[in-house]
């Protein structure tokens, strides 16, 4: 049990020491770092097996006691969510590994594999973090990373962003600290599950601000409207590799910060109005950026914050429905988002660049590239039988189920937004894949096929075909993963099998 | 042989005594004439100050002593490693003022991405160790021991993770010296070069021509050019 929770923190950062000290050998740390990120994942296969049906581990570091230490807790939607994210961000190191031993990024390896690992640490930590404390240094291990990934092979656009974001990202943490200060004041705790008790007897008025604090502040990182604009300015023009990992986990990262704080240590009610509310404008005005805009790097990072809307939808909901909903939904995405922005990263290569004004006939120039699209973006616009599918009607069922004027509105809204989107990508389909391929681009094919770096090349592909594989995977255990969920929900919705978990039955 | 070393290229630690053979004249009156830094290259800054020098070999050794002090102590004491660790950068630190970014180099023990991750190393080490054991992660085992000179010491396994943060911090100030000190300095000093050469061609150019102009007005005016015989064809 211990040895579960901690191997997803100590692990990645020897990994990452290691890999500091081999950056000399391309080839050896690039094996570390494989080697290292599969050990994540075996961990956290075995992680979810152990709390599949509802079981809560719990483990206290240094042996100080609840509410004072250090508490790492997994609960079945931390578990499958530490799955997920280390199982995409193992498939994209080795994406990035073609991509070095083809020779076709101007990353600097040397030190994106160390950063790289610090990066899954601070998810992981963000994900299993028991108290408030330690879920603001997960998240700050993992922005701090994601710095310096960000600007890795700078240029003048790439700095540009990633002001932005360092700017954005920042302003969000002093609010969450701030957050946690006044938590602090009001219960004299950071232990999440002691706050949850403690909060109760709190003056409700008080509750409440707090509860949009905490909102607004994740809302950031997760890219709520209105909170959204920093996203597609800076994910599209970072390299490919980072880009697929910052839309694939990054935002989703907040999202379960959200959920787990809204439904552990507030009432949601007090404030499900106004979340549901932002969730109707969220994937509106996403999807509706999406529509216009002429990149398809820029097309998916705004579709990313327009689906980002239909999990606030779920928890806005907030019965034991559709949180399951939301977290199949929060794989499906992971899985979805990370595949489409692989995808582009190849286009990248093929074409130069992703500017839907000179790219035609993708499917001639390369049918697999066409497939590996087209798969994960059916599922991201929802169409049967992908995972999309399953997560967008889990989530409407809920919606129906729960019924009131702004729970219709909502499933309404979703089911416009998956229209959009539908619409989103058919335009880049048309624009992008079909059509005789312009002579420049068939060029560029015949250079890039003829170099050094078709083995790299290669593994790009089969590493695209994997994720492809996964997104299915996610399809076709659907049913398990839904009764996971399931499971999951009912813990969130009900919090005292957490509570007591982490604090024991005495100390309640 | 002091004189060896440095004719190899490798600073030395020198003490009162050795002679200042880095040549030239004193920048001015308050410039040592005697080497107090392993190095002496010009410091980053203004001219050398002996003040500054011996002031800051004389607390190098008492800084660092302190950082382990606060290091060993920090268990039950204020203290620890991460205190300890930005102490002992400080002197390093403190070097890198007095003596510029040579004698920064010159007294790094380890080059800091190594210092980085051999400290990540220990302490994620010390911070995994319980899990063989059964126990969670960052528990602490306890010995006490009596030596013969401080007599009662508790020894906490904690000291390692300590020292991996003390280690990781010394790497963390140090790169960010490296990166935004010597090596913004290094950039610098290349373009001051830079400068003084184009300054330096320049002003060669200019004298040139004036040379040449004065040369052509000398023979000028004394005879006329003469003519050319061959008749060149242009």
């Amino acid at each position: 049990m211990n040895v579960l929770l901690a191997i997803p923190l100590i692990v990645p950062l020897l990994g990452a020491a290691v890999t500091l000290l081999l950056r000399r050998t391309p080839r050896s740390q690039q094996i570390a770092s494989v080697l290292t990120l599969s050990v994540v994942v075996v961990n956290a296969a075995v992680l979810l097996w152990q709390t599949r049906d509802g079981a809560i581990m719990v483990s206290q570091a240094g042996n100080w006691p609840a509410p004072l230490g250090i508490t790492l807790v997994a609960d079945p939607m931390a578990a499958l969510l530490v799955l997920t994210s280390s199982v995409v961000l193992l498939v994209v190191l080795l994406y990035a590994i073609g991509q070095d031993i083809g020779g076709l990024s101007r990353a600097t390896p040397q030190i994106f594999h160390p950063i790289y690992l610090v990066l899954t640490a601070g998810v992981c930590l963000s994900f299993i973090a028991g108290d408030l404390f330690n879920l603001f240094v997960g998240f700050e291990i993992m922005l701090t990373a994601s710095y310096a990934l960000i600007t890795q092979a700078p240029t003048r656009a790439r700095v540009r962003a990633s002001m932005i974001y360092t700017v954005v990202s920042l302003t969000s943490s002093i609010l969450f600290l701030t957050g946690i200060a006044l938590v602090y004041a009001l219960t004299g705790t950071v232990n999440m599950a002691d706050i949850s008790e403690k909060l109760g007897t709190a003056p409700p008025e008080l509750r409440m601000v707090l509860a949009l604090l905490f909102f607004v502040f994740f809302g950031i990182k997760a890219a709520i409207v209105p909170m959204h604009f920093w996203l597609p300015d800076s994910y599209p023009v970072a390299l490919t590799r980072i880009s697929a990992i910052f839309a694939a986990l990054l935002t989703k990262v907040a999202v379960y910060a959200i959920i787990r704080t809204q439904t552990l240590l507030f009432l949601r009610d007090d404030i499900s109005t106004v979340i549901m509310v932002v969730a109707i404008a969220t994937m509106i005005v996403g999807i509706l950026g999406a529509l216009v805009q002429d990149d398809i790097n820029r097309v998916m990072s705004f579709a990313l914050v327009s689906h980002i809307g239909f999990m606030i939808f779920g928890l806005a909901l907030g019965t034991a429905a559709a949180l399951a909903g939301v977290v199949f939904y929060l794989v499906h995405h992971i899985v979805v988002q990370a595949t489409l922005f692989m995808v582009n990263g190849l286009i990248r290569q093929y074409v130069g660049h992703t500017s839907l004004r000179a790219i035609r006939g993708l499917t001639t120039v390369s049918p697999v590239l066409a497939l590996f699209f087209f798969l994960p973006a059916l599922s991201l616009a929802g169409l049967p039988p992908m995972s999309g599918f399953i997560a967008k009607v889990a989530l409407f069922e809920a919606g129906v189920a729960s019924g009131g004027t702004l729970a219709w509105t909502g499933v309404a809204a979703g089911v416009l937004t998956s229209l959009l989107t539908l619409i989103a990508i058919f335009r880049i389909w048309t624009r992008a894949f079909w059509g005789t391929p312009r002579p420049d681009m068939v060029e560029a094919k015949k250079q890039l096929r003829s170099g050094s770096n078709l083995g790299g090349l290669h593994v790009m592909t089969a590493m695209t075909g994997v994720m492809v594989g996964v997104g299915l995977l996610v399809a076709v255990a659907a049913g398990p993963l839904i009764d996971v969920s399931m499971t999951a929900a009912e813990d969130l919705v009900d919090g005292r099998a957490y509570i007591t978990a982490v604090l024991g039955e005495e100390g309640r | 042989m002091p004189t060896e070393s440095f004719e190899t290229g490798r600073p030395f630690i020198a003490g009162p005594g050795v002679p200042d053979e880095s040549g030239g004249l004193p920048e001015g009156w308050e410039a040592p004439r005697e080497r107090w830094l392993s190095t002496v290259v010009r410091p980053a800054f203004g001219p050398r100050s002996v003040l500054l020098e011996v002031v800051a070999r004389l607390l190098i050794p008492a800084i660092l002593v302190l950082s382990v002090f606060l290091l060993v102590s920090g268990h039950d004491r204020p203290g620890g490693g991460f205190a300890g660790g930005l102490v002992a950068s400080m002197a390093y630190v403190l070097r890198y003022i007095a003596g510029g970014r040579q004698e920064l180099i010159a007294g790094l023990p380890l080059r800091p991405n190594a210092l980085l991750s051999l400290g990540m190393l220990i302490g994620c080490t010390a911070a995994g160790l319980p899990l063989l054991f059964g126990s969670p992660v960052l528990d602490t085992a306890k010995w006490e021991l009596v030596l013969p000179v401080f007599g009662d010491v508790k020894v906490l396994s904690a000291l390692f993770f300590e020292v991996g943060v003390y280690l990781i911090v010394v790497g963390l100030v140090l790169s960010v010296v490296a990166a935004l000190g010597a090596r913004m300095e290094a950039e610098e000093e290349e373009a001051r070069t830079e400068q003084e050469q184009r300054i330096a061609r320049q002003a060669r150019r200019t004298a040139q021509r004036s040379d040449a102009v004065r040369a052509a007005e000398s023979q000028d005016t004394p005879q006329p050019p003469p003519m050319n015989p061959g008749g060149e064809t242009r």
